[in-house]
């Protein structure tokens, strides 16, 4: 085999590799996620660098690139002939550039809304004071009577990021920077809390919507993430004839293709 | 359905149109649905001030992942705000990507959407930033909305084109996969199932992904056998890395790319629909083999 051909097969399973390592991570593989991510990690973090001058949290711009890549990989479509970082940059870059025009947004609190952030203000000190350890959004949301996406836009407004090459601590402070008091990303790992936090959002296995009896027939007569059983077998589990275990499974089915083609019904039948 | 357009050179222009919008209706006891980044929520959150109690937040960096998955999104807020309201506004910002095929993808998004909730008492009012987007995605967007917005005034679209026309032009020819391989079935839909999840267990695939395309792929097979003549054929096998199942049937099918791409109503069968948003892509098309439903998973 001529040099030639020999890198062009190596370029292609390195290709045939990264394609089924998307693939896998649009499907929710949590592993293959986190072999993404920490194949992009060095270039999100140098693209984090590009944004030095913009008074945003190093580590954030990280976990905004990371989560830009993971949504890239649930539009990324092979057929497109596009290599994947070339796709996925564009809605890194996105992602960070939304993170930096939303915390550098100038922004003018309203009477109401200044009284609200006064309330988060005392109840998060309160909470720090009671327990020692900063309150999460949800604590906040209860301590207030707050919802949890009206908390976030009064903290986003509340912040007055730190440049990153001022110095911690004040004049007084030590001469580190806030910038090289950052962990590195690369041994932190930050991108566990992106994985966490995107899997709480894609709550998407259709069996967590049936009952337990349901979800555990058609788990186990379909095999799925456990040995496939007949119908026989999963009747004498649950005491009950095959034939009960089939129309359980029916129901079941039927349930989730009901819950996926619900019409939208206007009030009084209106429609245009 | 009414849906239009309005092209924006400014964040303050769009807050300022899209606030007016929605206040319009919430004035006339409508709902109001905003779709935008995280900035853009933000930024009308603030604009509307006492009345944002009111409205909907939609995260569009969330939502705008596949076509078909993201007019779900949208049918599932219809589905709520219709219980309490007669007409529902919604001022979306499209998410388009970098590459000229995903231009498309979103054209004929875009396109299905005046067919998909036609049926529904409903504005919406897409939004494009003409400072991030491309002209060609900005041209097109008179294709695809019979009014655009410009300088205050609703102006119709002279190149409004039929959307199963726009879809038919940006649809990829499919290509034939030789490297799928044969399943055996029986005709009946409980077997065909205990068939494919065997396979989809012997290629490691997770529990989750197995069920959406069980789910899916039995209302091809169900789609054959009803409408069809029956099943002729039933492939299956890796394809780009991805799962893929066909289901060949022995009548003379069809030939409409609007085909699963219509919200549920009355009169209108929805199997597809429910195909399509647990698919990564449902193709259907003749093949020397007969009319092919082909389930990318």
């Amino acid at each position: 085999m001529k040099d030639g051909s020999r890198t062009a097969t190596r370029s292609r399973l390195a290709r045939d590799a990264e394609r089924d390592l998307v693939v896998a991570a649009e499907a929710g593989d949590r592993e293959a996620r986190r072999r993404l991510v920490e194949t992009f990690l060095p270039v999100i973090a140098g693209m984090a660098r590009t944004y030095r001058g913009a008074a945003v949290d190093r580590e954030e711009l990280v976990q905004e690139g990371i989560a830009g890549l993971l949504f890239a990989t649930r539009r990324y479509d092979v057929a497109l002939d596009t290599p994947f970082w070339a796709y996925a940059s564009f809605w890194v870059r996105k992602a960070m550039q939304e993170l930096v025009a939303d915390l550098t947004r100038p922004v003018v609190l309203s009477d109401r809304a200044a009284r609200d952030l006064a309330r988060v203000t005392r109840a998060r000190a309160d909470h720090v004071s009671r327990h020692r350890r900063e309150p999460t959004r949800e604590d906040l949301s209860v301590a207030t009577g707050l919802p949890v996406d009206q908390l976030d836009s009064l903290l986003a407004a509340q912040r007055a990021p730190l440049g990153l090459e001022e110095p911690l601590g004040g004049d007084g402070g030590t001469g580190t920077t806030v910038g090289e008091a950052i962990a590195d990303p690369l041994a932190e790992q930050p991108y566990e809390r992106v994985l966490d936090r995107i899997e709480i959002h894609e709550v998407r296995d259709l069996a967590d919507r049936l009952d337990d009896r349901a979800r555990t027939v058609v788990r186990a007569h379909y095999g799925l993430d456990q040995p496939a059983q007949t119908l026989g077998e999963i009747g004498a589990t649950l005491g009950v004839t095959a034939e009960r275990v089939r129309q359980i499974e029916a129901g079941a089915l039927q349930s989730l293709r009901a819950a996926l083609s619900v019409p939208a019904r206007p009030p009084m039948g209106e429609t245009t | 359905m009414r849906h239009n357009a309005f092209v924006y050179q400014s964040l303050d222009e769009y807050v300022a149109r899209a606030a007016a919008f929605l206040r319009e209706g919430l004035d006339a006891g409508e709902a109001a649905v905003v779709g935008q980044t995280r900035r853009g929520l933000a930024a009308m959150r603030e604009a509307l001030g006492a009345d944002a109690q009111r409205v909907t937040f939609l995260n569009v960096e969330e939502a705008y992942t596949r076509p078909a998955r993201t007019l779900a999104a949208y049918h599932e807020v219809y589905v709520d705000q219709f219980r309490n309201a007669p007409v529902v506004r919604v001022a979306s910002d499209v998410q388009v990507g970098p590459s000229p095929g995903d231009w498309d993808e979103w054209l004929g998004y875009e396109a299905m959407m005046n067919h998909c909730f036609a049926h529904l008492p409903t504005w919406a009012l897409c939004t494009y930033d003409a400072n991030r987007l491309p002209d060609s995605v900005l041209d097109a967007v008179w294709r695809t909305h019979p009014e655009v917005l410009t300088d205050e005034t609703w102006t119709a679209s002279e190149h409004f084109e039929d959307p199963a026309d726009v879809l038919r032009a940006i649809t990829p020819e499919p290509v034939l996969l030789d490297e799928l391989r044969p399943m055996p079935f029986a005709d009946d839909l409980e077997s065909f199932r205990e068939h494919l999840a065997q396979e989809l267990a012997a290629e490691g695939v997770s529990g989750a992904k197995s069920l959406d395309l069980l789910l899916a792929a039995s209302e091809l097979f169900a789609n054959a056998v009803r409408h069809g003549a029956g099943v002729a054929e039933v492939r299956l096998g890796r394809a780009e890395g991805r799962f893929v199942c066909e289901v060949v049937d022995r009548g003379g099918g069809f030939d409409d790319p609007t085909a699963g791409y219509l919200a549920p109503r009355e009169g209108v069968g929805s199997g597809l629909w429910v195909a399509r948003q647990l698919l990564w892509r449902l193709e259907l098309f003749h093949s020397p083999r007969g009319f092919t439903a082909r389930a990318w998973l």
